[in-house]
């Protein structure tokens, strides 16, 4: 999206794509990373605390990495504003607001990429199973929460 | 449960009870009564997705990316008490919203009617007046505009055209509104956090966060013609505005929460003729029914998640995002102060653009008017398709004859109606109305917003079983919004002689 935005717009590209590359990689790789967890059923599907904790620790580092990496190639040097504490405490708080995106987009998109890859991918195959499963269980467990209550009355 | 043993009429093949059966009804209102079907499951209420998206869709607009975080920056983050109180009271309001939506499968509107159907007609005209005007196009398609320097009309223009092709070819156009606005608002929900970490300091969440507490606050220069109209217009548009929240108890319904399951969804266009027959009222469930009841308080447990996790929540982050990267952009450019100071929207915003490039990249300020143009296309998207239901919902119920024509053919009536009418405007009118009425409709907008409450009062404690009404303290918030809304509008009417800024 910004790479694409920059070049509409005629901005300069060199700039944008360090900054925009030292942000995606580590964003893409701890993206990968939560769906091998959520495939390895670590992270359970369909609830955000669990999302919300992996990327209060995945955001700043990822933040703490563009700065880091940005700043040495075009500057030579790493500003973080208000010191590292300051920096990490300050992405952690926002990275409430990128966990509910990302599990947003996640939960909508995922599963339609699960069902083009799992003709020919087992990984893909076991995930989306799990989705499936993941779907089932909850129908299931809200249906014997009403049977108790009923049987209570 | 009130209920007779009067038969319901069946005109319509889905209302017909069993064989030898005499059907129990539920009465509200002078309308035809509600026969008594059963209310299906309520899904688990922890969720993530839902059709709370439309309300988060319509919600979030220029009240949180640019009337809000412009008070901020005039009046300080203190002012945004009245945010918290805004959203606060719209989130009650949608969760009574939905309480009639869920226990009928019918419209607030159908309620109206039940209570006085004047009462729907005002709600009828108003959406007319205020809603047909294609002005909410402007900012999003000049952002767009300033990125790309394609004229905002063309995109505007296009962007009519494609939303009512897209809606004609859709099979249900809910489920393919709320996987396209889902995707637009998570999105904006990342991308504005990313935006917002970049630019942003620790001391601008705080006291973006902090401001939020300051109940009462209100310095001296707001109590003036200039700015007190323009805080109640901000309070108006803190979070869903005009009405737009009566419109969700449609997309309630199309979603199958509560009873709406017993209702038919609309089709586009193109599969106009595989709609099931429309019943001509909804349906009540047995509230004498320990087993209903416990269904009952699922769903609401289901709809209380939506309304403070998701509504709340998500309304919330975004206009802390853009409150934050507003005061970073001044921070960067105090001359953006004094360009927000003036009445010009998109000078502010790109002045606000222009500073965000320079306090992080010079993608981030393109970022920044993307997102507003994002926000553009989902109120574009999420408005016409609200209001062609909504005009649809009442004419195909309370216009003499309407029953004859599908529901799906009303909706396609509406839509591309507000479509060419808003195509002829932008080529040849004003985009926001005469300017003669500009007043009056802003009135009416906000007014919307006081009346509806008085509705819901009125529908939720007449029209229901008393097991299901609200709660007197429920009342008491919906009561206050009334006053909210309706005095906020009527002091700045008479004390400065403006409605809304």
């Amino acid at each position: 999206m910004a790479g694409g935005l920059t070049l509409l717009a005629g901005r300069p590209v060199g700039w944008a794509a360090v900054s925009a590359l030292a942000l995606a990689l580590p964003l893409g790789i701890l993206g990968a990373g939560y769906g091998l967890l959520t495939g390895q059923g670590v992270i359970r599907l369909g609830v955000f605390a669990p999302a919300g904790l992996y990327w209060l620790a995945g955001f700043p580092l990822a933040r703490l990495a563009q700065e880091t990496a940005a700043g040495l190639t075009l500057t030579g040097e790493v500003v973080l504003a208000g010191g590292v504490a300051g920096f990490l405490g300050y992405q952690a708080m926002v990275s409430l607001g990128f966990a509910i995106g990302f599990v947003w987009l996640h939960e909508r998109l995922m599963p339609y990429w699960l069902l083009r890859l799992r003709g020919h991918n087992p990984y893909a195959r076991e995930l989306l199973d799990r989705y499936v499963a993941h779907a089932e269980v909850l129908r299931s467990a809200a249906g014997r929460r009403r049977t108790r209550k009923g049987a209570r009355r | 449960m009130d209920t007779s043993k009067t038969p319901a009429t069946t005109e319509t093949g889905h209302v017909s009870a069993a064989p030898g059966q005499e059907e129990r009804v539920w009465r509200a209102g002078g309308l035809e009564p509600m026969p008594v079907r059963t209310l299906p499951d309520a899904p688990p209420s922890v969720h993530i997705l839902g059709p709370t998206v439309f309300l988060v869709a319509l919600g979030v607009g220029m009240g949180e990316s640019y009337m809000w975080p412009r008070l901020v920056l005039l009046f300080g983050p203190e002012i945004r008490w009245l945010f918290l109180i805004g959203v606060t009271l719209q989130a009650v309001v949608m969760l009574e919203m939905a309480r009639y939506a869920m226990a009928t499968g019918e419209s607030i509107f159908s309620g109206a009617a039940r209570v006085f159907k004047p009462l729907m007609w005002f709600f009828f005209v108003v959406a007319i007046l205020v809603y047909i005007w294609p002005g909410h196009l402007s900012a999003g398609a000049a952002a767009f505009e300033q990125i790309t320097g394609i004229p905002w009309m063309v995109t505007a223009v296009i962007g009519l055209i494609l939303v009512g092709v897209v809606f004609s070819l859709a099979k249900v156009i809910y489920n393919l509104l709320e996987n396209v606005l889902s995707i637009l608002i998570g999105t904006l929900v990342l991308g504005t956090a990313v935006v917002a970490a970049m630019v942003g300091t620790w001391d601008d969440v705080v006291s973006t966060i902090t401001g939020m507490f300051h109940f009462g606050y209100f310095p001296q220069e707001a109590m003036t013609a200039a700015w007190f109209p323009v805080i109640v217009g901000a309070c108006a548009f803190a979070g869903p505005s005009g009405m737009q929240q009566m419109w969700y108890t449609l997309h309630l319904r199309d979603s199958g929460a509560g009873m709406g399951a017993h209702i038919p969804t609309i089709r586009g266009l193109r599969h106009a003729g595989e709609e099931e027959a429309m019943p001509s009222r909804g349906f009540m469930f047995d509230t004498d029914d320990p087993r209903e009841m416990a269904k009952w308080r699922g769903w609401r447990r289901w709809v209380t998640f939506d309304a403070l996790l998701l509504f709340w929540g998500i309304t919330m982050l975004v206009t802390i995002s853009f409150t934050v990267i507003a005061q970073a952009a001044v921070r960067q450019d105090p001359a953006v102060r004094t360009a927000v100071q003036g009445d010009d929207r998109e000078v502010a915003l790109s002045a606000m653009a222009d500073s965000v490039s320079s306090a992080g990249s010079s993608v981030l300020g393109t970022i920044f008017l993307g997102f507003i143009a994002l926000i553009g296309l989902n109120a574009t998207l999420g408005l016409f398709d609200s209001f062609s239901r909504g005009q649809a919902d009442m004419t195909h119920n309370f216009v003499p004859g309407a029953k004859k024509v599908k529901l799906s053919h009303l909706y396609a009536g509406f839509l591309w109606g507000v479509i060419i009418f808003g195509i002829l405007i932008l080529l040849f009118g004003p985009a926001d109305g005469p300017s003669g009425i500009l007043d009056t409709l802003a009135f009416l907008s906000t007014f919307a917003m006081g009346a509806y409450c008085v509705t819901l009062l009125l529908v939720n404690n007449r029209m229901l079983p008393k097991p299901i009404r609200p709660r007197w303290w429920t009342n008491l918030i919906i009561g206050f919004g009334a006053f909210f809304y309706l005095g906020m509008l009527f002091y700045s009417l008479f004390a400065f002689g403006v409605v809304v800024g």
